[in-house]
């Protein structure tokens, strides 16, 4: 399945800003599967500085620099994407305890290495509340590949989907108290509940289809930017993505945008502004099959 | 080496003080042995001990006095508040002769070639997780494991800059290596300090003993980093969190004494991939960044988002090669405590030998045999974080041994054995050897930790002489902290003959004579320049106030010639802010409000609070002697509370003054005529102009009584020169042509105009600017009205537009030279 998406990002300064440096993760790479066929970058003001590079996790981010004074920013990224064909679950799979013990013994410190999925990050701290939860999907030697779909499977059932409950900041903790959040915030949990086990779990941003195939039901997160996990299964099957907002594996309604630790890793833009006054954030996703 | 120390006269009381002496038992202690005799390296300090124990005190006292003016503080930070704790100095000094120095020395360099190499490994190849030598859960593991700076290129051969170890002393005489420091090791300022404050304190004693210099371990470290730049004529900025940083002196003191601009992270900005320091003269190149900041904060663009004290786009400057860090960002993984597991194997992988310095023994439980190792032994050993304690670390963050946690506790520590193994390490409980410190006479043992410094250069490792030693507050020392009250003490290592002299004064380590020392951060120079207007303000109030309390001890308020002059001046210090109207009844009540309320924004005492603080974050731009000035003439005013006669404020004033015109002196003697020493000028010269406006409409209008002119003669420091040219009472035309229009008298506005006039023009000669700037243009048209004014024609309007000008040339001075740092409005997607 091929996609042209657009992605449009749009700052409004309440006054002007003088200088501004951000980092854009919002061009997809070719990776897992997925190809991606053209990608291109619109950007008002004009950037004095544009610098892109690959970063450790194999995401293409764009630096850039603005130093006219401008009211307005906008990003537009347009890409056209062959998503990586579905795959069903393995059947099989190693005991967790297992794939545990092989992610503490890595010998890769390579970017696909299980070890950098393993530790706490901003949005994601290990917890004993996390494991609690996480821990009623991983009775001692389920197959690994179960015991992680049982946990998508459980979040997607106790949490309600709700824009109004969260934001950027709002920590796991609170996600899992109230049982409310949004994507961004059901992957962070899941990562959170897996890591606190000791099993390893990086963050996906990414896109879903937003018009649903005939008779189908739209699904959940379309017109925004997408975020779902990717789970370690053992040295045998790799990364895995996990959905815990739709409860399905990544397949190919889903594009991959950046892969980090967690969110803060691969905020599509991130960054600084001089300016004396705030600003609003606009943004759209349109993802089409063409 | 003890036969040149003089020889005290109480030699008597030397078995006295040594047998009131008790090293804990098991303990070894670095005074005396196991049989209680002395250790002969100490003699002489033992020998210099027993004098006339009031001259010793005295001679610590002086130590002491030392470590205060020269404002030698941290920070602690207690429920949520922060203050600044004077240095606890401790007086004896650490001994360790030269021979057993070298030893420590030689493995020292040992332990940073091999975190060198692994630095280098583990941002580059990785091959040693790939041979199994070091796993790589360990050093992803670690928070300061930064991505971004993953397989970047390395300016230089090494990595490494700099490098500390936290040195003990065991049981057996064997030093061992506590943890390794990478991040930006701290203490080596206050080393030095100590050193100042110890030498002047005991001067024979010090040069009897050939301790060692720490002059040129800091000559040859700031060559190297010079020399790293690949330019001509470096720039060596050292990055500060700020002001309200624990080690922030330090920061200011090092930067001193080495020569470095001392910047924040507001003062950089990134431009096509260089790092610039905003300057009043514009943006200039840096090429070497000293770091004292953690990493983590150092660029909010691609490491922590949430950072107000970074560098946008620092990763960036990196990842162009564009600025060489000390040390580099990411270097904060080699002080996982999970390492030292694995630094003896990795020494003989790495160098092909056992490290002659070894690390106290630590099993990282990420291995199921060294896991198990700590689960049979968790009695005798001590849990820690294997890497810096992350939210989640559900013990306490610093080594608790295994016996002391409770059963919860231990539940907690199980679960996480079983989760998350990774995180934890056993580590072998650290006895300290002890060392003396003085109380009250007596020397007594306490447990100490030996800071030591490494430096990378171009021909090897240069390691610091001496120290940071940090002593226990109590007998049982198992964490020290500073924060906790410990002391700390100098390091004397102690040379068999006389050791090279060199001074520890600041001095240029590079033969070439320079001129100019480098452009003034916007920053820097705005606090200068509040600095001299809080001063300045501080000092009219002072003035207005003696001249008050004068009038009231020598008149009766409520009637006499005097009584439309004391109005006048109560008056005055009301409009300034200088006292509340509510401040009661009475000049009385004024007088003491306007110098030593903590309530009126106005008092003297809380100008003075802002004079420090400003003067506190130019630290590195004043002198010793100034700071200290500052301090005493705070000190005057801190005493609340306690009502005091017009006669006592008329003391206290004139004391003031006195210590005010010893800053002054100071400042105009000792300070260099650069940039900075301009915007102190400046500052003063508007506060002093505004100020002296002020006086002349309140107490030379049209009305004027003599007694008021008088007072603007006492207050504006101009009686003598009146009386000397008119020959008759004070008169109102000549008063006020003497105050205002005179640009002969230093306290005329006139004069403070062209003092205004003068330091524009040197400041704008600094390049890119040639025609005339806005505040020159300013300074220039208020010259001028002045000069062409007749003095009848000066009234009231015109002082106070004269005034509203002299305002309006601080704001664009702000425009023209500051603004450049305004603190980043932080934005987050």
């Amino acid at each position: 399945m091929i996609y042209e998406i657009v992605h449009t990002t749009v700052y409004d300064y309440d006054g002007r800003a003088s200088f501004a440096r951000c980092q854009l993760h919002l061009e997809p790479a070719t990776r897992d599967g997925q190809r991606v066929l053209a990608h291109a970058l619109e950007i008002s003001p004009k950037p004095v500085e544009s610098t892109r590079s690959r970063d450790f996790f194999g995401n293409l981010s764009v630096n850039l620099a603005f130093a006219e004074p401008h009211q307005t920013l906008t990003i537009r990224a347009v890409s056209t994407v062959e998503a990586a064909p579905g795959r069903p679950a393995p059947m099989l799979s190693e005991p967790w305890e297992a794939v545990r013990a092989a992610a503490a013994g890595s010998q890769d410190l390579g970017s696909s290495s299980p070890v950098h999925g393993l530790f706490g990050a901003r949005h994601t701290p290990v917890s004993e509340e996390a494991a609690a939860y996480a821990a009623v999907s991983f009775a001692p030697g389920r197959p690994t590949v179960e015991a992680v779909s049982d946990l998508m499977r459980r979040i997607h059932a106790d949490f309600a989907y709700d824009p109004r409950a969260t934001e950027v900041s709002t920590p796991v903790a609170e996600v899992l108290a109230s049982r409310r959040g949004v994507c961004q915030d059901f992957a962070h949990l899941m990562i959170a509940g897996l890591r606190s086990l000791g099993l390893p779990a990086l963050y996906v941003s990414g896109y879903l289809r937003t018009v649903p195939p005939p008779g189908a039901e739209a699904l959940v997160g379309a017109d925004a930017t997408h975020a779902w996990v990717s789970a370690w299964c053992g040295a045998g099957l790799g990364w895995i993505g996990f959905d815990p907002t739709n409860a399905i594996l990544a397949g190919e309604d889903h594009v991959i945008l950046a892969v980090g630790r967690d969110y803060a890793d691969v905020a599509p833009s991130s960054g600084v502004v001089l300016s004396s006054a705030g600003h609003t954030l606009s943004v759209s996703v349109d993802v089409r099959p063409v | 080496m003890s036969t040149t120390a003089p020889l005290p006269a109480h030699t008597d009381r030397a078995p006295a003080l040594l047998a009131g002496y008790r090293p804990l038992p098991g303990i070894r202690d670095e005074l005396v042995d196991e049989a209680g005799r002395l250790r002969p390296h100490w003699r002489p300090v033992l020998e210099r001990l027993v004098g006339d124990p009031e001259e010793v005190e005295r001679a610590f006292a002086l130590a002491d006095r030392h470590q205060r003016d020269s404002g030698v503080y941290y920070r602690v930070y207690d429920e949520g508040e922060s203050r600044e704790r004077t240095w606890p100095l401790s007086h004896v000094p650490l001994v360790i002769p030269d021979a057993e120095w070298s030893a420590i020395a030689a493995g020292l360099v040992e332990r940073a070639e091999l975190l060198d190499a692994l630095l280098r490994d583990i941002y580059g190849p990785g091959r040693l997780a790939g041979d199994g030598a070091l796993p790589a859960a360990l050093a992803a593991g670690s928070p300061d494991f930064l991505r971004p700076m993953v397989g970047l290129p390395n300016p230089g051969s090494r990595r490494l800059q700099v490098y500390a170890a936290d040195l003990g002393r065991g049981p057996d005489g064997r030093w061992w290596v506590l943890g390794d420091r990478a991040q930006a090791p701290s203490g080596m300022g206050y080393a030095l300090e100590n050193r100042v404050a110890l030498s002047r304190a005991l001067p024979e004693l010090y040069g009897a003993m050939n301790v060692r210099r720490l002059a040129p371990f800091f000559q040859t470290w700031r060559s190297a980093l010079a020399a790293q730049a690949g330019r001509e004529a470096s720039r060596i900025c050292l990055l500060t969190p700020g002001p309200l940083n624990e080690t922030y002196f330090e920061h200011a003191y090092l930067s001193r004494y080495l020569g470095f601009l001392l910047v924040e992270g507001g003062d950089l900005t990134v431009r096509d991939g260089a790092v610039f320091v905003r300057t009043i003269a514009g943006l200039k190149r840096v090429d070497v960044l000293v770091r004292r900041l953690d990493a983590e904060f150092a660029d909010p663009v691609e490491l922590e988002h949430s950072s107000q004290i970074g560098v946008p786009g620092l990763v960036e400057a990196v990842r162009a090669g564009k600025v060489v860090l000390a040390n580099p960002l990411g270097a904060g993984v080699l002080e996982s405590r999970a390492l030292l597991g694995f630094l003896p194997s990795l020494a003989r992988k790495v160098l092909g030998r056992d490290l002659s310095l070894p690390n106290i023994a630590t099993w990282w439980c990420g291995q199921p045999a060294e896991r198990e190792h700590v689960r049979a032994h968790i009695e005798t050993l001590a849990i820690a974080p294997a890497f810096s304690a992350r939210p989640g670390w559900p013990l306490a963050p610093e080594p608790t041994p295994g016996f002391e946690l409770d059963a919860q506790a231990r539940a907690r520590l199980d679960a996480l054995l079983e989760r998350r193994p990774f995180d934890v390490v056993g580590q072998e409980v650290v006895r300290l050897s002890t060392m003396p410190v003085w109380r009250d006479g007596r020397l007594e043992p306490r447990p100490f930790t030996l800071r030591a410094y490494v430096a990378a250069t171009e021909n090897g490792w240069e390691v610091l002489p001496g120290g940071f030693c940090r002593v226990s507050g109590s007998a049982d020392a198992r964490a020290l902290s500073m924060q906790l009250g410990d002391r700390s003490a100098d390091v004397w290592i102690t040379a068999g003959e006389p050791v090279e002299e060199v001074t520890l004064l600041p001095s240029p380590a590079q033969p070439a004579i320079r001129r100019v020392t480098g452009y003034l951060p916007s920053r820097a120079a705005e606090n200068l320049f509040w600095l001299g207007r809080y001063l300045e303000r501080a000092e009219a109030t002072v003035r207005v106030v003696r001249c008050l309390a004068g009038l009231l001890v020598e008149s009766n308020e409520a009637a006499g010639p005097a009584r439309e002059a004391v109005g006048r001046l109560c008056d005055l210090l009301l409009a300034w802010g200088a006292a509340a109207p509510a401040s009661g009844p009475g000049a009385p009540a004024i007088i003491d409000q306007a110098l030593r309320s903590s309530f009126s924004a106005g008092s003297v005492l809380r100008l003075l609070g802002e004079a420090r603080r400003t003067a506190s974050v130019t630290r590195d731009r004043l002198s010793t002697d100034a700071v200290r000035a500052l301090a005493d003439l705070a000190a005057l005013f801190e005493h609340e509370g306690v009502s005091v006669t017009p006669a006592e404020s008329l003391d206290l004033a004139d004391q003031a003054l006195r210590v005010m015109a010893a800053f002054s002196g100071l400042v105009q003697e000792n300070m260099n005529r650069l940039s900075g020493w301009r915007f102190l000028e400046i500052g003063r010269r508007i506060e002093r102009g505004v100020l002296t406006g002020r006086c002349v409409r309140r107490l030379a209008g049209l009305e004027a009584d003599p007694a008021s002119l008088d007072a603007l003669l006492e207050i504006t420091d101009s009686q003598i020169t009146y009386r000397s040219r008119y020959l008759m009472g004070a008169l109102r035309l000549p008063v006020v042509d003497l105050v205002a229009l005179d640009d002969g008298n230093p306290r005329a506005v006139a004069f403070q105009v062209a003092r205004i006039q003068d330091h524009l023009a040197a400041l704008s000669n600094l390049p890119t600017h040639a025609a005339l700037d806005l505040p020159q243009k300013i300074a220039l048209q208020l010259a001028t009205t002045l000069r062409v004014t007749d003095v009848q024609d000066l009234g009231h309007d015109d002082i106070l537009a004269v005034e509203n000008r002299l305002m309006e040339l601080s704001t664009e001075i702000t425009a023209r030279f500051f603004a450049q740092t305004p603190p980043p409005a932080e934005e987050r997607a």
